[in-house]
């Protein structure tokens, strides 16, 4: 039992963390830890990625001389790459709205906004 | 070979760079060139299409790597007709933008706007030819970016707002079909479409849990993109709120490419047999009959004009997801149909109510009296397109709801007709009155003679396509089905 667990320590990591971040974005009404909480979602998914290429004992994959074989898997480790910066995008795009909604409004908390939005419309 | 896709991908992307870039003295210049760039599109559209038809469906392999490393994309006869109808539909939109934007934003965040909605057209074509799971995810956030800006350009704070909550759901969404991907690649290695189809046998068999979550995982993503019903909640603010041309490319075309890929995964990754054992089919038919009915219920409280047509569209979404729950042919060309059918209702519906709120700056349907003697022209588009959406024959939202209603009699579940019966009641609850109202009720103030409105021309002609894109539709269906039959017959279902 512990030895699975330890085993597939990475992927149990990476579960908690997609959860704790969708508990993040889905609860709090301040809008900095709701981006706070998809970058955690963020970071779940790409350990997830990561690990499936992680193999043990194995070197980064660039062909040397002395004849190893034994290599990670690149290819997750290429994606994430491409993951990352997509991630990066999203987190500055998300932080901009945020600036404006705060000139806009002088708060932070996504239920304040909301009241004095629909208070608007009524 | 054919090449005809990604020079459409390139030629999005190459005047994506060049707007910003390139110093204009005239608006006119502007509008001039994003109008022969749309045009060239189209004309590439056509040309993809003729091409597939006449010589097979094709595969494209970039930077010459074998499909199970590189990049691939698969040009199919869905595909190409998919892609022709969202460039046509953004070609008419878009002409309506030129002026309406004008409304919308400062003259200085033209070349944004443009540069942002080509962006959106590039990420569209590449998210329907792709065959590659990764490549879906990175074309689904360029999408997922661009249309949440397209909704924020206008510097208002309930935009801002909407525009904030959209990008955080679609980010959730874009996350889960990624870890739904990483759960396939774990235990199939593949990330290619075509291998992981092949290898789909051994996957239920030795690893069902991993493939459950995957599916699990990709379809709650999509259906949160797609604003399947109790997934929906950023959709009303996103569309009503944005301009009304970002509207009717938001709710004609993009949440279409959702459910198209939908059925991409299906058809090609899942397979028919798969989806059916693991019965995800039960639940997307529940899920989709729910939104049928409480999207219509929620639209009947609306007052305002844009924020009905956005509930509106969480019960047209329905009707697709229904469609697609039959899992049988019949069912998938009734739903390309109906995108079809709906793209171009909801299209003019948006255009029509942006052109009263151009001309007017109502936005309130309880203001709507007497509507159609100061814009007569708006308002027959607006009401030949809410008929169709009611299901009345002459138009093309009665010919898709026979031909769901055809392929639900012919998958067996006739029980789901009354879905489509129930659903159609309450259209017509909340589109009749607005007619009733604008046409047959005075309002005190106004004259009662009627003047058509003086909009600018190039709103005028959008509109009057869209309408005869319906009527033509609505009594030559056989024109779209046909060749949507032949191509849905290479899914080989």
């Amino acid at each position: 039992m512990i030895e699975s667990i330890l085993e597939h320590i990475n992927y149990i990591g990476a579960m908690a963390l997609f959860i704790i971040g969708l508990y993040t974005v889905l609860t709090h009404n301040n809008l900095l830890k709701r981006v706070i909480g998809i970058n955690i979602m963020e970071t779940a998914v790409f350990l997830f990625f990561v690990s499936i290429g992680y193999v043990e004992g194995a070197r980064a994959p660039i062909v040397l001389e002395n004849g190893e074989t034994l290599f990670v898997n690149p290819i997750p480790s290429a994606l994430i790459l491409t993951g990352i910066v997509v991630a990066v995008s999203i987190t500055a795009y998300s932080l901009s709205l945020i600036v404006k909604l705060y000139q806009h409004h002088q708060t932070l908390d996504m239920s304040e906004i909301m009241a004095a939005q629909s208070e608007d419309r009524s | 070979m054919n090449q005809y896709p990604i020079m459409m991908m390139v030629l999005m992307l190459a005047s994506a760079a060049l707007i910003p870039i390139v110093n204009v003295k005239f608006k006119q210049h502007l509008h001039a060139f994003i109008m022969i760039v749309m045009s060239a599109l189209v004309l590439l559209g056509i040309f993809n299409v003729k091409h597939v038809i006449a010589f097979g469906e094709s595969y494209i392999n970039f930077g010459g790597y074998r499909a199970s490393i590189g990049i691939e994309f698969y040009i199919s006869q869905l595909s190409s007709l998919f892609v022709l109808f969202v460039i046509v539909l953004s070609w008419i939109i878009i002409l309506y933008s030129l002026k309406d934007m004008d409304h919308h934003i400062a003259n200085s965040k033209l070349k944004s706007y443009y540069t942002l909605v080509f962006l959106m057209l590039f990420a569209l074509i590449g998210l329907s030819f792709t065959f590659d799971m990764f490549n879906m995810y990175v074309f689904m956030e360029i999408l997922s970016l661009t249309s949440a800006a397209i909704i924020s350009i206008k510097d208002k704070r309930e935009n801002i707002l909407a525009s904030f909550r959209y990008l955080l759901l679609n980010t959730i969404g874009s996350l889960s079909i990624l870890f739904g991907i990483a759960l396939l690649y774990m235990v199939s290695g593949h990330l290619n479409m075509g291998e992981l189809y092949r290898s789909m046998s051994t996957l239920i068999e030795l690893y069902p849990m991993n493939l459950l979550l995957a599916i699990g995982f990709m379809f709650m993503g999509l259906a949160i993109k797609s604003a399947m019903f109790p997934m929906h909640v950023w959709l009303p603010d996103a569309h009503s709120t944005a301009p009304s041309p970002s509207s009717a490319l938001l709710s004609g075309i993009v949440v279409k490419v959702y459910i198209f890929t939908v059925i991409k995964l299906m058809v090609y990754v899942f397979g028919v047999d798969v989806i059916r054992t693991l019965q995800i089919d039960v639940a997307i038919s529940i899920l989709a009959v729910v939104g049928m009915i409480m999207g219509s219920i929620f639209a009947i409280g609306q007052k305002d004009i844009k924020r009905m047509l956005a509930y509106s569209s969480v019960a047209q979404i329905g009707y697709m997801f229904l469609g697609l729950s039959l899992l049988t042919s019949a069912g998938i060309a009734a739903v390309m149909f109906h995108i079809i059918t709906h793209g171009i209702i909801k299209s003019a519906l948006f255009l029509s109510a942006g052109s009263i709120i151009y001309k007017t700056d109502i936005r309130d349907l309880r203001q709507f009296n007497g509507m159609g003697y100061t814009m007569p022209l708006t308002m027959a588009v607006f009401s030949v397109a809410a008929l169709g959406l009611i299901g009345i024959p002459g138009i093309n939202g009665f010919m898709s709801k026979v031909y769901l209603s055809l392929a639900i009699v012919d998958g067996g579940q006739p029980l789901l007709l009354g879905a489509i019966l129930v659903s159609s009641y309450l259209n017509a609850v909340y589109y009749l009155p607005i007619i009733i109202n604008s046409f047959l009720r005075n309002d005190p103030v106004s004259q009662p003679n009627m003047i058509a409105e003086k909009l600018p021309n190039v709103m005028i002609a959008s509109m009057l396509v869209l309408l005869l894109a319906m009527i033509v539709t609505g009594f030559y269906p056989q024109l779209f089905m046909r060749s949507i039959e032949s191509a849905v017959a290479f899914l080989g279902l």
